[in-house]
C-alpha cells in the first residue's frame, strides 16, 4: 500500500516531482563533474605543471676548502664530487615514492664539435631518455622492481624536431639544441664528431665520438645550447664511469610537500643534497590549491542551490497536500507514516536526481577535461558512490522543514476547510 | 455515565484563546445509540464531533472513549484511539484523488495495520460499489464518493461512526441511499453520532441533541423525554 501510495502521489505531481529531480540534478552534476575532474585530473594537473621542469634538483654535497696564507684567505677550491649512478634507484624507495613522477641524471662536459676552423665548443649532457631502472630493494613488497624514467618523462614539454632517443643502449644517437644545430648547420640525420680532452692520472687524452642527430631540441633555455646523449656515452667520453653531476626529479606533488621529499632522498642517498625548485613548487601548489578551493566553492554553491530548489518544491508539495495529510491523519496515520511518505519521495527525488546528475556530470567533466586539460576523463564509480548519497542527503536535508510542517498539520483544522 | 461508550464532562473549547466554541458541555453516548446533533451554523456541532472523534482536544474538561481518558494523552495515542474506535464520514467525502475506490478503503486498513483486500472489497460491496472498485473518485458520482467514504469508515469495524453532514452535498436520492446505509450500520450495533442541519434526519435517530452557542440547549430521545440537565 505504501509503495502504491508513493508511486501514485509522485505520478500525480509529475511536473513538480520533475522540478525536484532537476534541482538535485544540478547539484549532483556539479559535484560529479568536479569530483571526476579532481580525481582524474588532479594528478594530471600536477603532470601539467611538471611539464615546465623538475621540482627537485639533487646535487653532490661539495666540500669547499678555503686556501691562502695563515690569516689571509685568497680563495677557495671546491672538490669535484659526483653522485653515483648506482644509487639512483633509491629515489623510488623514499616514503613519498609514489609522488616521484620521474627523474633524470645529468653528466655535463664541454666538448669540441667539428674539426678545424669549424670547430665549436658545446656542452654535452649525458642523461636517461627512456631508462629502465632496477629497484634493487623495493621499500615494500608490493612495489615494482623496475621503474621506467628519463628526460622524456620530466621534460615532456620540450619541442623536438625529429625523434627522441628511445633505446637506452643507443650509443651513437644525439639530440642537439636548436642553437647548436644552427651554429654547426646540422639537421636530423646528420653525423658529427665530438671530442673531449681531459687529464687523468697526469696524462692528457682526447676521446672522439661520432654521433648522429636524431632530434633537435627547442626549449628557449639552456638546453638549446646543449647536446644530449645517453648517459654511458658521456661517461665513456670523459672517462667518468657510473658518475652523474646532478639529478632532476619531477614530483607529482598535489598532495605532498616537495621539501619532505628532498629530505627523504638526502636520508636515503648519502652525500646528496636535495634542493626544491621553490618558485615552481609554490606556484604549482598555489595554483592547485586555488583550483581545489574554487571547485569546493562551486560545489557548495551548487549544493545550496539544489537544497533551496528541493526545499521550495517540498514546501509547495506539503502546502498543496494539507487536506490529504489531514485526511490521512483523521483515518489513523501517525506522524511517522506521514513523514515516511514525504521522506521516501524526497529520497527517490534525490536518487533519480543523483543518477541523472551523475550522467550529466560525467559529460561536463569530459568537457572540462578536453577544454582545460586537453584530455578525456574516465567516469569513476567512486564518484557515483559519493554523488548518489550526497544527492539523497541533500534532498532529505532540504525536506526536513517541509516534512515537519506536514506532521504538524492538524486533521480537524484541515477537514474544516481552513 | 461510567459505562458509556463516549463520555464528555464539562468540555470547553476555546479557539485563539477567546472564541468559545463549546461551553462546559457534559454528554454521554451509549453503545448502539444513534444520536443526531443539530444546531445553527457556528453553534459548535462540528467542534463537538471533532472532540468525540479524537481529531481535536478540548481546552478543558474530560473526554473518555470506551472508558479510556483521551484528554492529556499524546498525539500518537490520540491517533491510535481514533484509529481503533472511530470511523469518520465527511460532508466533502475527503477521498484521496489519485487512489481508486478500493485503495481509498485499503488506506484506512493500512494505517490500522491490517490491510486485507478481501475485506475492503466486501466493505465496498456492502455499500453497493462492487462494480466501482478500480475507479478513482473523479469517475464516481457524489453519492458514490460518499459511499466509498462510508466503506472506508466501517472497514476497520470501529464501534463509533461519526458523520458530519453526510448528505449535505447529495441530491435527495443519493442522500436517501446514504441514510439507509447509516441506518443499517446502526442496526448492526454501531453507535452513530451524526451532525446535520436537516430536521428530517433527526427523526431517524434515537436521540437528538440541539447545540446553541456552544451549549446543549436540548437533548431528547425519540418518543422519550428531554435529557437536558441529566
Amino acid at each position: 500500500m505504501f509503495v502504491q501510495l508513493l508511486r501514485k502521489s509522485i505520478l500525480r505531481r509529475k511536473s513538480r516531482f520533475a522540478m525536484g529531480v532537476a534541482s538535485v540534478l544540478i547539484g549532483a552534476a556539479v559535484v560529479t563533474a568536479l569530483l571526476t575532474v579532481s580525481l582524474g585530473v588532479g594528478d594530471q594537473v600536477g603532470q601539467e605543471f611538471s611539464k615546465y621542469g623538475a621540482d627537485l634538483m639533487l646535487q653532490p654535497q661539495s666540500n669547499t676548502i678555503q686556501v691562502g696564507l695563515p690569516g689571509v684567505t685568497i680563495g677557495s677550491v671546491t672538490e669535484q664530487k659526483y653522485i653515483n649512478e648506482s644509487d639512483l634507484w633509491m629515489i623510488k624507495t623514499i616514503p613519498h615514492r609514489a609522488n616521484v613522477l620521474g627523474f633524470a641524471p645529468f653528466l655535463y662536459q664541454v666538448v669540441t664539435v667539428g674539426n678545424g676552423s669549424n670547430a665549436q665548443q658545446a656542452v654535452l649532457a649525458g642523461t636517461y631518455f627512456n631508462k629502465t631502472v632496477q629497484i634493487l630493494q623495493p621499500a615494500s613488497p608490493q612495489d615494482p622492481t623496475v621503474f621506467s624514467t628519463g628526460i622524456e618523462d620530466i621534460s615532456s614539454w620540450w619541442k623536438v624536431t625529429g625523434n627522441w632517443i628511445t633505446d637506452q643502449n643507443d650509443t651513437t644517437s644525439a639530440m642537439i639544441g636548436t642553437n647548436v644545430a644552427q651554429k654547426l648547420n646540422l639537421t636530423v640525420g646528420d653525423a658529427f664528431n665530438v671530442s673531449y680532452t681531459g687529464t687523468q692520472n697526469g696524462t692528457t687524452a682526447t676521446n672522439v665520438k661520432e654521433l648522429k642527430v636524431v632530434g633537435i631540441v627547442e626549449t628557449g633555455g639552456a638546453e638549446d645550447n646543449q647536446i644530449f646523449v645517453n648517459l654511458p656515452v658521456a661517461q665513456d667520453l670523459s672517462s667518468r664511469p657510473s658518475k652523474v653531476d646532478t639529478v632532476q626529479v619531477s614530483a607529482l606533488c598535489t598532495r605532498c610537500p616537495v621539501a619532505d621529499m628532498a629530505s627523504e632522498i638526502q636520508g636515503k642517498i648519502p652525500g646528496v643534497q636535495g634542493t626544491t625548485i621553490t618558485q615552481l613548487t609554490n606556484a604549482e601548489t598555489g595554483t592547485l590549491n586555488k583550483y581545489q578551493s574554487m571547485m569546493g566553492l562551486v560545489t557548495a554553491v551548487a549544493l545550496l542551490a539544489s537544497t533551496m530548489g528541493i526545499f521550495t518544491t517540498m514546501t509547495a508539495n506539503v502546502a498543496d497536500r494539507r487536506r490529504e495529510i489531514g485526511l490521512m491523519k483523521s483515518i489513523g496515520a501517525e506522524n511517522r507514516s506521514i513523514a515516511s511518505l514525504f521522506l521516501a519521495e524526497a529520497a527517490i527525488t534525490g536518487l533519480l536526481g543523483g543518477v541523472a546528475g551523475f550522467g550529466v556530470g560525467v559529460v561536463l567533466a569530459q568537457f572540462i577535461g578536453l577544454s582545460v586539460f586537453s584530455t578525456t576523463i574516465a567516469p569513476s564509480w567512486e564518484v557515483l558512490a559519493v554523488a548518489i548519497p550526497i544527492a539523497i542527503g541533500v534532498s532529505l536535508l532540504a525536506s526536513a522543514i517541509p516534512v515537519r510542517r506536514a506532521t504538524a498539520v492538524e486533521p480537524a483544522v484541515v477537514l474544516r476547510g481552513e | 455515565m461510567e459505562d458509556a461508550l463516549i463520555s464528555l464532562e464539562k468540555i470547553t473549547k476555546l479557539y485563539s484563546g477567546e472564541t468559545r466554541a463549546l461551553n462546559e458541555v457534559t454528554l454521554s453516548f451509549e453503545k448502539d445509540e444513534w444520536t443526531t446533533i443539530m444546531g445553527p451554523s457556528g453553534s459548535g456541532k462540528t467542534t463537538l464531533l471533532n472532540i468525540i472523534g479524537c481529531l481535536d482536544l478540548p481546552t478543558s474538561g474530560i473526554v473518555r472513549i470506551a472508558g479510556k481518558e483521551v484528554t492529556g494523552v499524546g498525539q500518537a495515542a490520540l491517533t491510535r484511539l481514533r484509529r481503533e474506535n472511530v470511523g469518520l464520514i465527511f460532508q466533502q467525502h475527503h477521498l484521496i484523488p489519485y487512489l481508486t475506490a478500493l485503495e481509498n478503503v485499503m488506506l484506512a486498513q493500512y494505517y490500522h495495520g491490517s490491510p486485507d483486500e478481501t475485506k475492503a472489497v466486501a466493505a465496498l460491496k456492502n455499500v453497493g460499489l462492487e462494480h466501482r472498485l478500480d475507479h478513482p473518485p473523479a469517475h464516481l458520482s457524489g453519492g458514490e464518493q460518499q459511499r466509498v467514504c462510508i466503506a472506508r469508515a466501517l472497514v476497520n469495524e470501529p464501534p463509533i461512526l461519526l458523520a458530519d453532514e453526510p448528505t449535505g452535498n447529495l441530491d435527495q436520492t443519493n442522500g436517501h441511499v446514504v441514510l439507509q446505509l447509516i441506518q443499517r450500520l446502526h442496526e448492526e450495533g454501531r453507535a452513530i453520532v451524526l451532525v446535520t442541519h436537516n430536521p428530517d434526519i433527526s427523526g431517524l435517530g434515537d436521540r437528538t441533541i440541539r447545540i446553541v452557542d456552544g451549549s446543549v440547549e436540548q437533548d431528547f430521545r425519540s418518543g422519550g423525554g428531554d435529557r437536558n440537565g441529566e
